[in-house]
């Protein structure tokens, strides 16, 4: 297991390594020149050239892949171009937010849809079983930012259940305000996760442990509960971990509409603003959570089920 | 059927749910019977460091906390310069290259922590001369700098020589002098008569030494003033508080306006002390539809009509039923901006075919597009010279602009193309933004009822500057906002000077337009100088480096309660004249 873990976390650092590159040479060749969008309508040949040196962009490409690679070995990504704040502190500041918002929804959703889609995988085939399919399906094929629309437009503006957007700082304030953002969060995703479980309890249910359980006279929550849900674990710890990560970063339309000040606009805007020491933090912070989300859920499959060994 | 759901299980669902559904209906803000002014703007506020003021909306934060020594009259158009914190207008000698100010005395900037017993110090002429230092300083990455560049004595050598680390800020300036603790004298290298235009902007706004000496490069988020208002709180992306700053100068609301304002009551208030609010609240809103239905819902106090919701608030250019049976207000602004089609003319095929670019300029329906993009909010623009500007003509009319498609085919007969026969696909360099998109889809169906044939490259806008800066592009559309009302402002882009990488990307190079551009710029204000800017408004509609297309309209929208709303174009210091009526507010708010 010690092993696996070392091999696995040094597989890592070449594969860091590639995103880092690609990062630094995708930026370099689309993302026009930063110096002479600092340099403003007026800027002219030495203006630009004078931020250039200010921004450290006149260094030969190799030496500005070295400054990045620094930067990330030491965590200090330095200040934004387009707003001369910390990167440090723009990410921690946003990350709360963000969470406050994706992480309800999320456990929300696990837990909405795995009992739903337990309950789909007892009455296969049935009325219910396809009604839900039928709802699922078509949620699913309408747009999210039509649900956005309308839902903000209904319950926030005509009902007044809701605010139309805000934050609060405070912890017990802000749920007001993502408690809209959290509703359509898990209206958007129950779709597609029902489906999901519910193939993954489908191929459980017809085993024969569920037969055997069943014969001896087990109840059929605990049959689904105890038995069914543990030997799916695998499965949905690969995706429940994997999406680990894209609830850090947040979510960019629901932030956007409901004005929470969280990460998912960053990359966007810094993208937009040819901002690249944010564009290059966050997507070496994408990168690693999402590899060591990775390794996580790997480890999680031996702890889960006693026939995987990692070696 | 058995019920494989106990009571218990659906009871933890039920309270989760309540949860998150009951916090939702609390603790709602109480806000309306506080003198506040909630506004919203559609863009991130990227720093409140006076010299990173470029943004519009930036700008518009940042205008309420700092004070240039100029600013303009609140009511009067067109445009007029009245002083701010300068004591008078500055007294120019007669060479036209020294300008001498004198300081009102008694100035106080914002109470810090930077200042001894956190009590904001007086301001002294020297602050503004650290100001300008630092607004010029490279290392500071200002976008401001162009406003002295070439102009000031001394300015370009000192810069040179602070990116070498031969200079520091103690090193003098020739141009910049303190005369004394309150008179500032600035000698300019050639007569600059948009020098006090460009110190009404507040990147020329003084700054307290001692509080960047404190904050350093997180002054951005602590920024110290003279203004009106002072930050209180900032959650960056979020929501800016400021509150009322009880130093404040003693400032009086006008007594004098335009005729119609004496009717709209916007002089009902004059003599009063300034300002009218205690606190200022600014949402970083950058959707649409989340702004548009906090505005109708009273959360903000005014804000501009989002396109999809044009129809919902004007009909037949007045304000809908709807705006109008909640007693909203609407206010127009003609701005002085230009939007135009530029053609690079260091291009082989568009550069040197007269006949074709005015073609071109014929086949376009200014009227459509108007209608289309801008729901009749913009003005077909004849010339570069924009609505409240010196030498801005309403009567005047481009003989080269009118939609005539029959003139156009006879000047594709004239560039050697006739019905486009022989003209090789024309490439339009296009940002990737939804109206642009549109507006592209429109001009390449107007050229094609000519015979040219557009080939649109979409790009980001970071690559679509690249491509003006190393001039790669052949063709696209642009706007240009006003920075002060002076038709210089929109001349120099086609000044020689300032091709690219400088903002005449269309690379126009007229040396009879330089000559005019250069005599001009040596003149006072006046009918001598308004003459010289009419021919070189003539020059560029001969030559037609641009396609102009409009000049546009803000329409904004306010609510019954929110007094003397007339926001003047380019100016952003507004705030501190609105007066709410927070007792109205907190009635009708209610049934909003």
């Amino acid at each position: 297991m010690f092993r696996y873990l070392v091999r696995r976390v040094l597989y890592l650092i070449p594969i860091l390594f590639g995103i880092t590159l690609i990062t630094f040479l995708l930026f370099h060749v689309v993302g026009g020149n930063p110096a002479a969008q600092a340099a403003g309508k007026y800027g002219n040949e030495a203006q630009i050239r004078a931020l250039e040196i200010e921004m450290g962009l006149d260094k030969p490409l190799h030496l500005q892949y070295v400054d990045y690679l620094r930067q990330i070995v030491t965590f200090d990504f330095g200040r934004s171009w387009s707003t001369h704040q910390e990167i440090s502190t723009m990410i921690m500041n946003g990350m709360g937010p963000s969470l406050s918002l994706t992480l309800p929804a999320f456990l929300l959703i696990i837990i909405i849809s795995v009992s739903i889609a337990l309950l789909l995988a007892h009455y296969r085939g049935g009325m219910l079983d396809k009604a839900v399919l039928i709802i699922c399906l078509a949620g699913m094929s309408v747009s999210s930012l039509v649900y956005i629309l309308y839902m903000q437009y209904w319950l926030a503006y005509k009902a007044g259940i809701f605010p139309i957007s805000g934050w609060d700082p405070s912890w017990t304030g802000r749920w007001e305000y993502v408690a809209l953002p959290i509703l359509i969060f898990i209206i958007l995703s129950i779709g597609g996760n029902v489906l999901f479980y519910r193939t993954v309890f489908l191929d459980e249910v017809l085993q024969d442990y569920v037969r055997t359980a069943r014969a001896k006279g087990l109840g059929t929550v605990r049959i689904l509960f105890k038995h069914v849900l543990r030997n799916a674990l695998i499965p949905i710890i690969t995706l429940v971990v994997l999406e680990m990560p894209l609830l850090i970063l947040g979510s960019l339309l629901l932030e956007s509409f409901f004005d929470i000040p969280g990460l998912g606009g960053l990359i966007y805007s810094a993208i937009q603003n040819s901002d690249f020491p944010v564009v290059k933090a966050m997507t070496f912070i994408g990168a690693g959570l999402y590899m060591i989300f990775q390794l996580i859920s790997d480890l999680l499959y031996a702890v889960v089920d006693p026939k995987v060994q990692l070696r | 059927m058995r019920s494989i759901f106990k009571v218990k299980n659906l009871t933890l669902f039920a309270l989760l749910a309540a949860t998150v559904f009951t916090t939702a209906c609390t603790s709602k803000k109480a806000t309306d019977g506080e003198n506040t002014l909630t506004m919203s703007v559609s863009s991130e506020i990227k720093s409140l460091d006076s010299i990173a003021l470029g943004d519009l909306y930036t700008n518009r934060a940042g205008s309420q906390i700092y004070e240039p020594l100029y600013t303009y009259h609140y009511l009067k158009r067109p445009l007029e310069l009245i002083p701010a914190l300068a004591d008078g207008m500055p007294v120019m000698s007669k060479d036209g290259l020294t300008a001498t100010i004198k300081i009102k005395k008694g100035l106080l900037f914002h109470d810090n922590e930077a200042f001894k017993d956190g009590k904001g110090r007086e301001v002294v002429a020297e602050d503004f001369i650290y100001a300008w230092k630092r607004l010029v300083d490279p290392r500071n990455g200002s976008d401001g700098y162009w406003i002295f560049e070439g102009k000031i004595k001394g300015l370009n050598e000192w810069r040179d020589k602070v990116t070498k680390g031969e200079a520091d800020y103690k090193t003098p300036i020739e141009g910049f002098t303190a005369i004394d603790s309150h008179t500032l004298q600035i000698k300019m290298i050639k007569p600059y008569y948009q020098l006090v235009y460009v110190l009404a902007m507040p990147y020329t706004a003084p700054t307290a030494i001692e509080a960047i000496d404190k904050y350093g490069k997180e002054y951005a988020n602590n920024p110290v003033g003279t203004g009106p208002f002072m930050m209180k709180s900032w959650i960056r992306g979020n929501r800016l508080e400021m509150v009322r700053n009880p130093n404040w100068r003693e400032e009086l609301y006008p007594s004098e306006g335009t005729p119609e304002d004496q009717a709209k009551g916007f002089l009902a208030d004059a003599g009063k002390k300034l300002p009218f609010v205690d606190k200022l609240v600014i949402l970083e809103i950058v959707e649409d539809q989340t702004r548009w239905l906090n505005f109708m819902k009273g959360q903000i106090d005014f804000a501009g009509i989002p396109k999809d919701n044009y129809d919902t608030a004007i009909k037949d250019g007045k304000l809908s039923e709807e705006m109008t049976s909640k007693n909203i207000k609407l206010d127009i602004v003609e701005e002085p901006d230009l939007t135009y089609t530029a053609f690079n003319m260091e291009d082989p095929i568009l550069g040197k075919n007269r006949y074709l670019r005015l073609a071109m300029g014929h086949a376009i329906d200014t009227e459509t597009m108007i209608d289309k993009f801008y729901n009749r909010r913009a003005i077909s623009a004849q010339s570069p010279i924009a609505p409240g500007i010196d030498g801005y003509d309403p009567n005047y009319v481009n003989p080269n602009k009118k939609f005539d498609l029959e003139k156009a085919k006879e000047y594709m007969k004239l560039a050697g193309y006739p019905d486009g026969k022989g003209l090789p696909e024309i490439e339009y360099s296009n940002t990737s933004s939804a109206t642009s998109r549109q507006f592209v889809e429109l001009f390449t169906q107007h050229m094609a009822t000519i015979g040219i044939k557009i080939k649109v490259v979409t790009t980001s806008w970071p690559q679509f500057t690249e491509k003006l800066r190393k001039k790669k592009a052949q063709l696209w559309g642009i706007a240009w906002s006003g920075d002060y009302p002076d038709a210089q402002n929109f001349f120099q882009l086609l000044h020689s000077s300032s091709i690219s990488p400088g903002p005449n990307a269309a690379n126009y190079n007229s040396p009879e337009f330089d000559k005019l551009y250069d005599k001009a710029l040596g003149m006072p204000p006046g009918p001598a100088r308004t003459k010289v800017y009419l021919q070189m408004r003539d020059l560029a509609v001969k030559d037609a480096p641009w396609i102009f297309n409009t000049h546009r309209t803000t329409y904004t929208l306010d609510h019954e309660w929110v007094h003397n709303f007339k926001i003047p174009p380019i100016s952003h210091d507004f705030v501190k004249y609105i007066r709410i009526d927070t007792a109205k507010r907190a009635e009708k708010k209610k049934d909003l």
